[in-house]
């Protein structure tokens, strides 16, 4: 079974109301997220850490998946957040909201590169 | 919160008890400030030293490891009714002593130092649980040698106490040094080293290629403290100063380590920075106080000052860190308190941040008296002017005040606004994946 949009939305949606506490912003504009998809019809979330040693390491996950399971589970999808940590989490992966709320002029896309593309 | 990690009462009491103790500490600075400057080895200086080594250091030290040894070694404390038995032992050893030093009650002081040895050993056995860990990691080792220290300097300490008299062994200046070096740096020092190399990448996001240098800071300060309280107890300034360029690689090594984690950091400063960067001002400075203490040609009462300027200085390092760290940590404690009775919002119905359980005007108030506070004492000791001491003492009695206010009235305000919401009934499973 694949993941329809609508389920990839309302998914989104829910992890977008999970909050690192400790940089007070949603774990989708973190680019903590990083896929959502189905394995044999259990819908896997693939999530990460700012860092491994997180002190929210577990109830941050466990909070993820109980807000997967309330979007999902009255679709009668059952549902599973995964932490992996390859690739590293980076900076590169927030939102531009995000990067600018936690105060980062990001590196600007070298002018030459931009141009190739 | 992770499965080894103890109850939110056991780190919390020590540092409830340790802020505390800062509140007294600067009530009975400002109050003997003319007696510690002018005769720094009484019986009187020596209860407050006490009040600052034990009551608010060690005490607050305590309670951090109580909390991180389990984090950094992924495994539970041996017992944690134990651990709560722990902080009765030590609160009460922690007050008898510096009131039976100044009362000069001798059977008092040993008794005193007799229950501090045995909540110190108990201490170091519930400890050993989550420090047996086989992980390879510099903040294990350089716990696992801290609490060596805390032994080392427990034993030392005990020795004095049944030995008031100087039967045992001659009570000199560099005895009282020598031990006062043991406690701040192979103790205090090296948890606060060991510990700040697991926090500060978590606090600055910061993602460090290559080793750390903090690797070596964790093996060169247990080993610089040996050859220091050698020379000092021997007599020979030499060997001591050989120690202190040891130790002094070693704390290098701790400043390059934030200063790597400053530059490869992924979100901006803030005042726990603010506590560190002044905490490492006084660290440098007692360097330079130490040095001056050892060679610089002067009186035998202007060296006493010197000397005692720089344990101050040392203690001030260690406060200062101690302190900027409780902001992060008691929050962080506090909020797991908060979640599991089920508080999921802050002000305004937004999730409940850690940011929402201390005021950031009063942190940096805070911040502002304890480096007043510290500042003002280290200089009148080394000055010998007392008046300084006075107004240092009541900086760091207000810095007390301020940082209990802030760390427990902010929660406990939010706590009777906000409503608690409904349990959630989905559960899901989390694994982990390399």
């Amino acid at each position: 079974m694949a993941i329809t949009p609508f389920e990839r939305d309302l998914v989104e949606a829910a992890l977008g109301d999970v909050y690192d506490p400790e940089l007070g912003l949603d774990i989708v504009s973190l680019g903590l997220v990083y896929d959502i998809y189905d394995e044999d019809g259990l819908l896997v979330v693939d999530m990460t850490l700012t860092t491994p040693g997180c002190p929210v390491s577990e109830s941050l996950p466990q909070e993820a998946g109980a807000a997967v399971a309330e979007a999902v589970g009255p679709l009668g999808r059952t549902s599973e957040v995964r932490v992996v940590w390859d690739p590293p989490w980076s900076v590169e992966r927030m939102s531009d909201e995000a990067a600018e709320r936690l105060g980062f002029s990001r590196p600007r896309p070298d002018p030459v590169t931009v141009r190739r593309a | 919160m992770p499965a080894s990690v103890p109850p939110p009462d056991v780190p919390l009491s020590f540092l409830g008890a340790s802020g505390l103790a800062l509140v007294v500490l600067g009530v009975v600075l400002a109050l003997t400030a003319s007696h510690i400057v002018s005769a720094p080895s009484d019986d009187v200086p020596i209860a407050v030293t006490h009040v600052a080594m034990l009551g608010f250091l060690t005490t607050g030290v305590l309670g951090a490891l109580h909390q991180f040894s389990t984090v950094v070694g992924m495994r539970p404390l041996r017992s944690i009714a134990w651990a709560r038995v722990t902080f009765y032992v030590v609160v009460a050893g922690v007050w008898l002593l510096p009131v039976s030093f100044a009362s000069h009650d001798n059977p008092l002081v040993a008794g005193a130092g007799a229950l501090l040895t045995i909540g110190f050993c108990l201490a170091a056995w519930n400890l050993s649980g989550p420090l047996s860990s086989r992980r390879k990691d510099p903040s294990l080792t350089g716990l696992r040698w801290s609490v060596a220290g805390l032994l080392t300097t427990a034993g030392f300490g005990v020795t004095y106490a049944f030995d008031r008299n100087g039967t045992w062994f001659n009570l000199s200046p560099n005895v009282d040094l020598a031990h006062a070096h043991i406690g701040l740096l192979a103790w205090l020092g090296l948890a606060y080293v060991a510990v700040a190399e697991k926090l500060w990448p978590m606090f600055l996001l910061a993602h460090r290629p290559g080793r750390s240098p903090g690797v070596l800071a964790v093996r060169l300060v247990p080993a610089g403290v040996v050859v220091v309280v050698a020379g000092l107890l021997t007599d020979e300034r030499y060997v001591a100063l050989a120690g202190g360029v040891i130790v002094g690689a070693g704390l290098g090594c701790h400043l390059a380590s934030f200063a790597g984690l400053v530059r490869h950091r992924r979100r901006p400063l803030e005042l726990l920075h603010a506590f560190v960067i002044a905490s490492a001002v006084f660290l440098v400075a007692a360097a330079g106080l130490a040095a001056a203490a050892g060679f610089a040609p002067v009186s035998t009462t202007v060296r006493s000052g010197l000397a005692s300027a720089e344990v101050a200085a040392l203690a001030s390092w260690l406060g200062l860190a101690l302190l900027g760290h409780v902001h992060k940590v008691v929050p962080f404690v506090v909020w797991g308190v908060f979640r599991s009775r089920e508080i999921r919002t802050g002000p305004g119905g937004r999730p409940l941040l850690f940011a929402d359980l201390w005021r950031k005007d009063v942190g940096r108030a805070t911040f502002v008296t304890a480096t007043c506070g510290f500042s003002g004492t280290v200089a009148g000791l080394a000055s010998g002017l007392a008046p300084l001491v006075v107004a240092g003492g009541v900086c760091l009695a207000t810095t007390g005040v301020l940082a209990l206010a802030n760390l427990t009235l902010t929660p406990l305000r939010l706590l009777h606004r906000v409503h608690p919401e409904p349990p959630t009934a989905s559960v899901v499973g989390v694994t982990a994946r390399g």
